[in-house]
């Protein structure tokens, strides 16, 4: 339950006024922080302070706050939308702090993820990548009934389980190489796995990874810290799905 | 006195209903394949109604540029979308059909759509789900591989489809994907980060848009052949509501301010189970679905300001209030009851939780009837998002629920073809107010975004484009440059007002208003105080806000005051709307308009029609003319429904 | 930020060129690696045996002309490890530009070993050179055991393993092949695709036994010496 006074924080945000601007921390402080807060609330009060105090608030990308639009995007001591699992950075209350805690907020740090400013990053990167392949081509008003393909219920669940990724970017973010591997391997694996995405399967994971390399993503040293970051738990299992088919591709091809 | 414009003409063919489509798309010119591709058309927003006409309008050979505001197109708010998405397939062998659901949608709406475009709406939604199959949308499934269905927000037929709790991100992940395929093919020119901030005519036609630029502060001009506004509904005006931060109507008001009528403004809809509010910092709510009604039970304690813990509270001291006045309905009565009752409940101060804002839903029954697992099966991921949020566990705790503004069904006016009364502006998705009347079902919205994207723009733009002269027009056009400056008046205008009131603080005070006062229960007084304070506000707002920065690179606060300025304005038209409308009908309650049952009154003789504003203010005053259209029941006729 | 009209495709590097592909080449002369030294660290275990089958096998060995072309294969398979390992590396290491200022931890955190594959795999080449300059390039002595004279190699080995600072070092060495080899086995397995829910447990401690094996018993062999075998 939430307590009347609150508890007062620390924080030390990276502030970047534009993409060529040089960034550096700046030390804010969080009064009256209460547990039930979120910590983008926790944010939007410091803001407010900042703005009345006629001082510029710290720019971050939010917009769902449920959890699910995948804008929130910010490294909160080390970890990626926090430290809670399977959560994102709007879904993370104030309860997991305590008062007196000191909290250094940064972006997603990668090359292909330039800053936009402070918080804000620019992930177009992930939408180009889509565009090489993440895709079914199949124009409007040409489909066949829908249950004219059957589609068995496990096999739609694990597709269904690689097609929840967000596009958040943590696992870029939490990866020592930054590598887009969960995030490629996640759509390719939603649609590798529905008969639908068969006939494209092969020419769609070798666009799609000559694009993820093409934007200067690092490679995948299996450690992990992409599923473990990732707040809808992506399975690394996607990644070795990719691997398989690339491979196979790679050797078929003509 | 209102009247009947000729501008609301909807342009509805004739004829059995059955056929009126068929026939209309058969009377419809066409334009060459060859020529296609010299139209260039904009389409604004990238939700399930902008993606997929986006992707739709490139795969036919326009040329499309695609505009959001988002980092990325796939962030639109659809994405939130829960439950289902409805489709007349009748795989369930249940006696679904397109009528069925055509009728259902008439009648949920409380009467208050068109006849001719909800029968569309119920023909085109079975290609929804064949073209969303083919995409690769992951739908629930049966065990031996077909579509599994089930029955939702109170449907008699089970004809919904989805893809576990999240049946909004796997449509628009799929509208995304074909849209951003034709981006690789150069179909699509995508422009993210764009906000619309005016709508240029030429001669009197939708010819362009004005946009600025979010990371550098550039206001650019867009030229076309035609407009597509598909950037959603105008709940955030209640600042606080299941809608997303950057949920907006400028684009959709600006159109408004250029001459586009809007139309039912006053058509919101509240959904009854939403995790309350905690403190005054809250900044958005959360819908949990409604199936949590199936098993759980509502009540309040009977005696007022009761601060006790609700395991302490003995049974003989709880008021279980919807089975109490809905003996046979229960928990289970439509989304508006169960929302007004608990508005009611806290207006008398029975209130739960700190904030007194809240009402049990408790589970406790449930738990001992079926037993925890059974519960966790069935519910498990929604209590872990209320424990997530909340702190708070379900299985120990009664939840506390509170309902919150969720959709719009009001918007700008627009015609059988989705053409606002501006030619060639045309509006789908939320951002209209076409198809569901005064009330929308629950999963129909999924249905009503892909149908006008994927199945009607694609064939009524061809019209617009083969009927009439379009001569080519540059960005250099003096309308263009008019435009620009404009915006760019207005920004610095923001800019510099300096005052000591944040941009928030305001939206919040707005909020307030809109929700006491334009919310779930109206009354002719409340709206009219509404209105003065309304106008209080806008008046502050441009004297006393503060917006920091400057119009280069990032500036969010600078985004939210124009948006913010604009829902100032929209909230008094909702008011305005609300109080000429004196019946009571699907999202609309009037209290002086109900039955000795406290169910909503219509007035079928004064209110059968649409209204649509047309905007005669200026640059500083807002103003309104009202007009209307009749509609006309052919096929479902009229009737009042009871829930006792 | 403008319009994402066009994407630019690197569409004829092919498999190698990809990261994937390098990934893949790295697992994979990895395994073959990884089986080398598991070999080598067998014929080591000679050496508790006694001198003789010692030197005889050592003898055996080198005195097959197969040895050039093991050699040789041993010798591209390396190479080819440690150069795309390293070209990967200075990829990964770019495709970061700006460092965070504290680092994952918890859960979402990156182990100390998996960080420093790159650091790991350096000393280990450091280690390879001193170490075939020790042994390979070592004292010629030599031993008679009837057919004729051939290498001493035991004598050689008894030599080196008898300094401290040599021992220390080639533990500490061998600890950080340990390391290596308990994340390369089994993420060569992901690398090349094989992975299932249902055996992930399975590759994991293959691949953390694999380590320890291999580590240890090329530990015994200087520890042995150093402390039991005092000549």
């Amino acid at each position: 339950m939430a307590e009347a006074k609150g508890m007062n924080l620390s924080l030390k945000i990276w502030r970047q006024a534009g993409p060529q601007a040089p960034g550096s921390f700046l030390e804010h402080q969080a009064k009256g922080v209460t547990p039930d807060m979120s910590f983008l609330e926790m944010l939007d009060v410091v803001n407010e302070e900042l703005i009345r105090s006629g001082k510029q608030p710290v720019e971050f990308d939010h917009d769902c706050r449920e959890g699910i639009c995948g804008a929130c995007s910010m490294v909160i001591n080390g970890n990626p939308h926090g430290p809670q699992q399977a959560t994102t950075t709007c879904q993370l209350h104030m309860r997991h702090f305590k008062d007196g805690d000191a909290i250094v907020i940064e972006p997603f740090r990668a090359r292909a993820f330039p800053i936009v400013k402070d918080l804000v990053v620019d992930r177009s990167a992930f939408d180009r990548i889509q565009g090489a392949g993440g895709y079914i081509s199949a124009n409007t008003g040409a489909a066949q009934d829908a249950n004219a393909i059957l589609v068995g219920k496990k096999e739609s669940d694990r597709a269904f389980a690689s097609a929840t990724c967000i596009g958040c970017g943590a696992c870029v973010a939490a990866c020592k190489n930054a590598s887009a591997a969960l995030f490629v391997s996640a759509k390719l694996s939603h649609l590798a796995l529905l008969p639908q995405g068969q006939v494209e399967r092969e020419e769609r994971v070798v666009n799609m990874v000559a694009q993820m390399d093409a934007e200067r993503f690092g490679a995948c040293t299996n450690t992990g810290a992409c599923s473990a970051s990732c707040p809808v738990e992506i399975s690394l299992e996607n990644i070795a799905r990719m691997n398989r088919d690339y491979a196979k591709a790679s050797l078929k091809r003509r | 006195m209102a009247q009947v414009s000729s501008k609301l003409s909807a342009n509805s063919p004739t004829g059995p209903i059955e056929t009126r489509w068929e026939k209309h798309k058969f009377n419809m010119k066409l334009v060459n394949p060859a020529n296609k591709r010299k139209h260039t058309i904009l389409v604004v927003g990238t939700g399930l109604a902008g993606a997929s006409a986006a992707a739709s309008l490139a795969e036919l050979g326009y040329k499309v540029k695609a505009f959001c505001i988002h980092d990325s197109p796939r962030r639109a708010h659809s994405i939130a979308a829960q439950g289902g998405i409805n489709a007349a397939k009748n795989y369930s062998n249940d006696g679904d059909s397109v009528y069925r659901l055509f009728y259902d949608t008439v009648k949920g709406g409380d009467f208050r759509s068109r006849e001719s475009n909800v029968y569309r709406l119920a023909q085109l939604s079975t290609a929804i789900i064949d073209h969303s199959v083919a995409l690769g949308v992951p739908f629930a499934r049966e065990y031996g591989g077909l579509l599994d269905n089930r029955s939702f927000g109170g449907a008699q037929v089970s004809r919904t489809f989805y893809a576990r709790g999240q049946t909004g991100q796997q449509l628009l992940l799929g509208a995304y994907s074909s849209m951003m395929r034709q981006v690789s093919k150069g179909g699509v020119e995508l422009l993210p980060r764009r906000e619309m901030l005016d709508l240029v005519q030429v001669n009197g036609t939708a010819r362009g848009i004005t946009v600025r630029n979010l990371v550098t502060g550039e206001i650019e001009s867009h030229a076309g052949d035609a407009v597509v506004l598909a950037t959603g509904g105008y709940g955030h005006v209640y600042y606080l509501s299941t809608n997303a931060m950057n949920s907006n109507a400028t684009a959709a008001w600006r159109c408004h301010r250029r001459g586009a009528y809007f139309a039912n403004p006053c058509f919101t809809q509240i959904h009854p189970t939403c995790i309350p509010r905690s403190g005054h910092y809250q900044s958005k709510l959360t819908l949990m679905s409604e199936s949590l009604r199936n098993d759980g039970r509502v009540w309040v304690p009977k005696e007022k300001g009761d601060k006790r813990k609700p395991q302490e509270i003995p049974e003989s001291e709880r008021d279980y209030y919807l089975e109490r006045i809905y003996p046979s309905f229960g928990n289970l009565v439509p989304r508006d009851v169960a929302s007004r009752q608990a508005k009611f409940r806290v207006d008398e101060g029975r209130g739960v939780g700190q904030t007194g804002e809240a009402v049990y839903l408790d589970f406790a029954d449930s738990i001992k009837r079926l037993g925890k697992d059974l519960v966790v099966e069935k519910y498990g991921n929604l209590f872990d998002m209320y424990e997530k949020i909340t702190g708070e566990n379900p299985y120990e705790w009664p939840m506390r629920i509170y309902p919150a503004v969720h959709y719009t069904m009001g918007g700008l006016w627009v015609d059988y073809n989705l053409m606002s009364t501006i030619p060639g502006l045309h509006v789908l998705g939320e951002a209209n107010f076409s198809d569901h009347g005064a009330n929308r079902l629950g999963a129909s919205a999924l249905m009503q975004g892909l149908a006008d994207g994927y199945f009607v723009i694609p064939y009524t733009l061809g019209n617009y484009i083969a009927a009439n002269p379009l001569p080519k027009v540059e960005t250099s056009h003096a309308a263009f440059q008019a435009s620009k400056e404009e915006v760019a008046q207005r920004l610095k205008k923001l800019l510099n007002i300096n005052g000591s009131k944040t941009v928030d603080e305001i939206h919040k005070q707005l909020g307030d208003v809109m929700w006491q006062r334009v919310g779930m229960s109206r009354t002719a007084a409340g709206l009219k105080t509404a209105i003065d304070k309304i106008r209080v506000l806008r008046q502050q707002f441009w004297t006393e806000v503060k917006v920091t920065g400057e119009n280069n690179f990032k500036n969010s606060e600078l985004e939210k005051a124009g948006r913010v300025a604009d829902f100032l304005e929209l909230g008094e038209l909702m008011a305005q709307d609300a109080l000429i409308r004196e019946e009571s009908c699907g999202g609309h309650f009037r209290e002086e308009f109900q039955t000795p049952d406290n169910e909503a009154k219509r007035n079928d003789e004064a209110f059968s029609h649409v209204t649509g504003w047309e905007f005669a203010g200026t640059a500083d005053k807002a103003n309104w003319n009202e007009f209307r259209e009749p509609l006309n029941f052919e096929y479902v006729h009229p009737s009042q429904r009871s829930y006792k | 930020m403008q319009g994402l009209g066009s994407s630019g495709k690197c569409g004829s590097c092919g498999w190698i060129g990809s990261s994937i592909g390098r990934k893949q080449l790295i697992g994979i002369t990895g395994v073959g690696l990884s089986l080398f030294v598991l070999i080598h660290m067998l014929e080591n275990m000679l050496i508790l045996v006694g001198a003789r089958p010692y030197n005889e096998y050592t003898h055996f060995l080198t005195s097959n002309p197969l040895i050039y072309l093991a050699e040789g294969g041993l010798l591209a398979i390396f190479l080819l490890h440690v150069i795309f390992a390293l070209a990967i590396s200075w990829t990964n290491c770019k495709a970061r530009d700006s460092r965070y200022a504290v680092a994952s931890n918890g859960p979402k955190g990156t182990s100390m070993v998996q960080r420093s594959l790159w650091a790991q795999g350096l000393l280990i080449l450091v280690f390879l050179i001193l170490h075939l300059i020790s042994f390979k390039y070592g004292a010629e002595y030599s031993v008679d055991y009837g057919p004729g004279p051939i290498r001493d190699m035991h004598k050689l080995v008894v030599e080196v393993f008898h300094q401290p600072a040599y021992v220390v070092w080639y533990v500490v060495a061998l600890i950080v092949l340990g390391f290596h080899l308990s994340h390369g086995v089994g993420s060569s397995f992901q690398t090349v695709g094989l992975h299932h829910p249902r055996y992930q447990k399975c590759i994991r401690a293959l691949s953390v036994s694999y380590a320890l094996i291999v580590a240890l018993g090329f530990i015994t062999e200087p520890l042995y010496v150093y402390f039991i075998h005092r000549g």
